[in-house]
């Protein structure tokens, strides 16, 4: 590829290798600042604002880290969420990614830079793609060579799949943890290589770094075990390895078990079990072999079985009988839904009510990867043909990954970097394949060359292999940029739409409802929502919310799932006993946003009807007898007449919203709605949005007697 | 011995007495000499601000020229007194004392100080013009979405002046016509949305006698509660202005639901609620931007006029009685425009505080102004008494010692006190060169530790050959 051909060209007073380390660092530096720049269509197009939902609450810590500091935030109670119970928040959360942007903004404050805390948290997660373009490339390099890894660093700065979760303003764990993963991958690829406790210790605190920062640790802290195992079974098993693992064991699980949210999980939990086998395993194999060495094959066989027996006898009723007494903990429900992708569907309407934690379509792959797809099984190849211990490792990493991305789109972001780095060793192989066949034949007139040369077209055939390639490569960029500009690139908090001549609409009826809330309902008010808002709600109208989206107590979400389901009398019981004094619903039907309260209704019968208090809310009650979910005159009347109906439709029945409709038309279902004329008894209306997507009512106390 | 000690400290204690006289408040004393032959005043209330111009003919019936004459201001009223202001028949502004009056304490007096003093038995023709902030009460004081804001006015039905008046007339301006009640002593006539008082003959001084007038008014009755304006210079050309803003609508509170379609079917719906206003900014304004904590309002339109930058804020949701808002609005214009030097003596002339809505009041104003680092002999001067707070230092992008801050703050402030201050400071123009070198020199210093860094071998083995690959 373009580095080895380069050199030819002389560049004035520089020797060839400094020609070649200053390429390196030109196209590396170029990737890390492309992948920076790549991910800013958000900012340019809207401002410098968090996305979504699960940001905001990020976001809101962060805040409160730096102004309160580390001790307090540890120790913060948060009473503004999940009222009445509220929610610890410094012993619920992976608090790396806070913690990383607080120190950014306080080493800034110290030298002066005075950016506000907002700003620092919305360009984290690009400043951390390009950190992730350079761990890739030094990846990469200790996988195959310099130009893979220089390939490898191009294709991760734009691959989709990574950047939908680090635009700017996506303010999000995986902005930092998927560099964090590769920094532990690197410095594991490097101990396992050098055999170093230095390296090792490294790969230990990098995987610190990764459990600070996100859940997904579980997937490395099984992988590397994994690798290790691989290595054994192969016969690969060596010195170097044993060193590696044993540090980053130990050092790493202590490490670990320093984030409260971890605790004792890494020695109780049955996710971590795999490491924990292999760490006993590899001391058991070492100790083996160092036997072996000293003992004759007779005494060694004897000694071996009688040990295996009792040690695997003693670890069996140990398992058993920890399990029993809840020791160790059974698989939690994500992680049965990784395994089995129907599983949460059937047993937990909450994990599959979320939309990222769905089974992953097969044109989703190609949309997030692209050209990757393709070039994915020739890098396996590569990667088989000349097997190491690396290479093992990012194959292991590879297939289990495109396992786990298939069973949850989510996890389409530890499938990227593997696609890339793989995908970049193919590409970098097959063009330094081919690109040797391009060059214009220096007479060269030994035997060999002649031989080899039997092909005919061979340079022809070279040169059309390379266009090729660079063609397919040329469309990746092309598709990358459209996909990150397109469909990924939207805050979700502002909202933009075309009018009928070109002029863009801006719909920011969020940010008005939360302000609305902020500055003119008293400080110490509950608003109940459905919990997609929750986060919002607390981050940007600083006000005490029932639910929230850290979905940890299922029968409080029950319970306002309940609310929303029931009729008025009924929902009224419910919210006095929640104490709610405000209700925030979104609505989308007059401007045809799709995603609000009416379409992810049915989650709130399910979810409501999940516990034993919401028994009366069947789902059959909101259908049709045909079996359809309908809102107009057709639709149930169970459905007609709960709250989130009412609470959605309030005076929209006077709304003529499209022309030659009938007033009441609900643009996102496409019906004239049908209880058009009712009243509410136990709310009225406190607020609703220029365009009416967000509408928030207030609880009305009982009326006085004898009125 | 004993006398002569006595005597020191007594001479010392009257030394004190004199010292504290000086410093203190002036006493005056009210001059029977003078007379207001005629008072034509006129109060609007219109807006949510009671605005009273009067008309004075002053006349002196004394012996002597006499140089100043006093002003007040009752009692009942002086706490809602944002602005007085009064000039002569040149329209010259004339400069005003606070001073008091023995026998008098609740009055809030002024001494003003004529350009040139009335001789015996001439007289002189004056404009005094006072503005009041939260003397229109709505009432009632709840009111639901489709009702129109009553308000209250109380006032005094004669001018309040320390001496004998002749003739006067009162006009009171509320533009409507709908008028609940208002008192009734004759002579009297009500135009429309005009009622005339007057002309009454020979009030004596201090004559005080209740107006009341209840009407409809739903002009926008917005209080600014807290500003907070800060003005950022740059030697590089550049003045940065950013003001926080905090605004309330208190007028008549929101009673019951606040229904939107109702609100957007019926632009009647919503009398009182304040949809949007307009704030003017120097002609020269540029970078305009408009945000609060949750980000960019995208509700604005800015119009650049001849004189002005129109500005048409929306806030996020329409203000009702009792609601609030808070926004932050920015600009940037040239300091040539605004910063005089000679040699490395600077002046900076800006406004204490700038327009942000007709007929605006604000309860408490807080202006900063941070100069560059190295400002130094910083004398201020404003054209109404504020209060100075403590100086701060301000640390922003390549800041080493912190640049000088100057604060200063007011209460209840109104159009008329949108006046300029004048700073002067001085400022080795050298200085402009320590914030590049200091980029300059963090460069240098950064690629001669890569250099040295380089060049440096850690290694404990020595690889046997080294360039074998």
């Amino acid at each position: 590829m373009t580095v080895e051909t380069q050199p030819k060209a002389k560049l004035p007073y520089l020797s060839s290798d400094k020609q070649l380390t200053f390429i390196k660092l030109a196209v590396l530096s170029m990737a890390a600042i492309l992948s920076f720049a790549t991910r800013l269509f958000s900012v340019l197009r809207f401002e410098s604002v968090i996305h979504e939902f699960d940001p905001y609450f990020n976001y809101r810590t962060t805040r409160y880290l730096t102004e309160e500091g580390f001790y307090n935030f540890h120790n913060w109670f948060d009473d503004r969420a999940w009222y009445p119970l509220g929610r610890i928040i410094g012993g619920t959360i992976y608090p790396g990614l806070m913690v990383t942007s607080a120190t950014l903004y306080n080493i800034m404050q110290f030298l002066n830079i005075t950016i506000d805390i907002r700003n620092v948290c919305v360009f984290l997660a690009p400043f951390f793609s390009s950190l992730t373009t350079i761990v890739t490339y030094l990846l990469t390099k200790e996988l195959k060579d310099e130009g893979a890894g220089l390939v490898a660093a191009a294709m991760i700065a734009i691959v989709p799949g990574y950047i939908s979760r680090s635009v700017a303003g996506s303010y999000d764990n995986e902005g930092i943890a998927i560099f964090c993963m590769l920094l532990t991958y690197y410095f594991w690829i490097k101990a396992v290589n050098t055999g170093t406790i230095l390296w090792a210790t490294m790969t230990a605190l990098a995987y610190f770094y990764m459990v600070s920062s996100w859940g997904g640790y579980v997937f490395l802290i099984n992988l590397i075990p994994l690798h290790v195992l691989a290595l054994m079974l192969l016969g690969r098993f060596s010195a170097r390895v044993y060193v590696a693992y044993s540090t980053l064991y130990c050092v790493g699980t202590i490490l670990s078990m320093q984030i409260s949210f971890v605790g004792f999980q890494p020695v109780q939990s049955s996710e971590h079990m795999l490491a924990l086998g292999t760490f006993g395993l590899c001391q058991l194999y070492a100790f083996a072999q160092y036997l072996r060495a000293r003992l004759s094959p007779a005494n060694f066989e004897l000694l071996f079985r009688a040990l295996l027996t009792t040690l695997l006898a003693t670890l069996g009723t140990a398992v058993v009988a920890l399990t029993v007494t809840g020791k160790i903990s059974p698989w939690t429900g994500r992680f049965y839904s990784l395994l089995d992708p129907s599983y949460a569907k059937n047993h937990i309407p909450i994990i599959a009510s979320v939309s990222e934690h769905q089974p992953t379509s097969w044109s989703s792959f190609y949309f997030d990867l692209q050209v990757l797809v393709f070039l994915f099984p020739a890098g396996l190849y590569f990667c088989f043909s000349k097997l190491t211990d690396a290479n093992i490792f990012i194959i292991l990493y590879g297939v289990l990954s495109i396992y786990f991305a298939g069973v949850m789109v989510r996890l389409m972001l530890v499938l990227a970097p593997v696609m890339c780095i793989v995908s970049g060793v193919a590409a970098s192989s097959l063009l330094s394949l081919h690109v040797k066949d391009i060059e214009p034949k220096v007479d060269k007139h030994d035997k060999k060359k002649k031989h080899e040369n039997n092909f005919v077209f061979r340079s022809e055939v070279g040169t059309l292999f390379v266009c090729v390639l660079g063609c397919l490569l040329v469309s990746y960029v092309f598709h990358c940029t459209w996909v990150t500009s397109e469909a990924y690139s939207s805050p979700s908090i502002v909202l933009s739409a075309r009018a009928h001549d070109g002029a863009r609409i801006i719909f920011d009826d969020f940010r008005e409802a939360y302000t609305w809330l902020k500055m003119n309902t008293p400080e110490e008010s509950k608003v109940m929502s459905w919990w997609d808002y929750g986060y919002q709600i607390t981050a940007m109208a600083n006000r005490t919310v029932i639910v929230d989206n850290n979905t940890w107590n299922n029968t409080h979400i029950s319970r306002v799932g309940q609310a929303m389901a029931s009729s008025e009398e009924r929902a009224y019981e419910i919210m006095r006993e929640l104490d709610v004094d405000y209700v925030l619903v979104i609505f989308g039907g007059l401007v045809g946003y799709s995603s609000d309260d009416i379409n992810k209704f049915l989650w709130m019968v399910r979810i409501g009807g999940s516990t034993e208090r919401g028994a009366h809310i069947r789902e059959a009650d909101y259908y049709t007898p045909a079996g359809e979910f309908r809102v107009d005159a057709d639709g149930a009347p169970t459905l007609l007449n709960c709250l989130m109906y009412k609470m959605s439709y309030y005076k929209f029945g006077l709304v003529y919203t499209e022309g030659g409709r009938p007033p009441g038309f609900d643009r996102v279902r496409g019906a004239e709605i049908g209880n058009k004329d009712f009243n509410l008894d136990v709310l009225e209306e406190a607020y609703t949005t220029e365009h009416w997507l967000v509408r928030i009512y207030k609880v009305k106390p009982l009326p006085n007697r004898g009125l | 011995m004993i006398p002569a000690m006595a005597k020191i400290t007594f001479s010392l204690a009257f030394l004190l007495c004199v010292i504290i006289k000086c410093n203190g408040v002036s006493v005056d004393t009210i001059s029977d000499d003078i007379r207001l032959k005629n008072v034509d005043r006129h109060i609007d209330i219109s807006s949510q601000l009671v605005k009273i111009t009067s008309k004075i003919t002053l006349e002196n019936a004394g012996q002597k020229p006499a140089k100043n004459f006093l002003y007040a201001v009752e009692s009942t009223a002086k706490n809602n007194l944002a602005f007085v202001g009064v000039k002569d028949n040149n329209n010259r502004d004339l400069r005003l004392v606070e001073t008091t009056v023995k026998g008098h304490d609740g009055v809030k007096f002024w001494r003003v100080e004529l350009k040139e003093p009335i001789n015996a038995a001439s007289s002189l023709v004056l404009t005094a013009e006072s503005v009041y902030t939260k003397s229109l009460l709505p009432y009632p004081t709840a009111i639901t979405q489709q009702e129109d804001q009553l308000v209250k006015y109380n006032g005094n039905l004669y001018f309040f002046t320390p001496y004998p008046v002749t003739s006067q007339k009162t006009s009171v301006a509320m533009i409507t016509k709908a008028v609940e009640s208002f008192t009734k002593v004759k002579p009297f006539s009500q135009q429309d949305g005009t009622i005339l008082y007057g002309p009454y003959s020979n009030t004596g001084p201090f004559t005080e006698k209740e107006l009341s007038v209840h009407y409809k008014n739903n002009s926008p009755f917005l209080t600014v509660t807290r500003l907070e304006r800060l003005i950022e210079v740059s030697h590089w050309g550049n003045i940065a202005v950013e003001e926080k803003i905090e605004i309330e609508h208190t007028g008549a509170k929101l009673k019951g639901p606040f229904s939107r379609y109702d609100y957007q079917q019926d632009h009647h719906s919503g009398p009182a609620s304040v949809r949007s206003y307009k704030t003017l900014l120097p002609a020269s304004a540029a970078d305009v931007y408009y945000r609060d904590t949750n980000g960019n309002i995208s509700t604005s339109n800015m119009k650049v006029k001849k004189d002005s930058v129109e500005l048409d804020l929306r806030p996020r949701y329409p203000l009702f009685g009792g609601w609030r808002s808070h926004y932050t609005l920015g600009y940037n214009v040239p300091s040539y425009e605004y910063l005089y030097h000679s040699g490395n003596e600077y002046l900076l002339k800006m406004r204490v505080v700038d327009h942000i809505f007709d007929d605006m009041q604000i309860d408490e104003l807080i202006t900063k102004i941070v100069l560059p680092e190295g400002s130094t002999n910083i004398k201020i001067n404003t054209p109404y008494s504020v209060t100075r707070l403590p100086d701060s230092l301000h640390y922003t992008y390549l800041d080493t010692k912190g640049r000088p801050v100057i604060t200063f703050t007011k209460t209840n402030v109104v159009e008329n006190h949108i006046q300029d201050f004048q700073l002067r400071y001085t400022f080795p123009r050298i200085l402009m060169l320590q914030e590049p070198l200091l980029v300059v020199g963090f460069l240098y210093l950064l690629f001669l530790c890569v250099i040295i860094y380089v060049r440096l071998d850690f290694s404990i083995h020595k690889s046997e050959h080294p360039h074998k690959e």
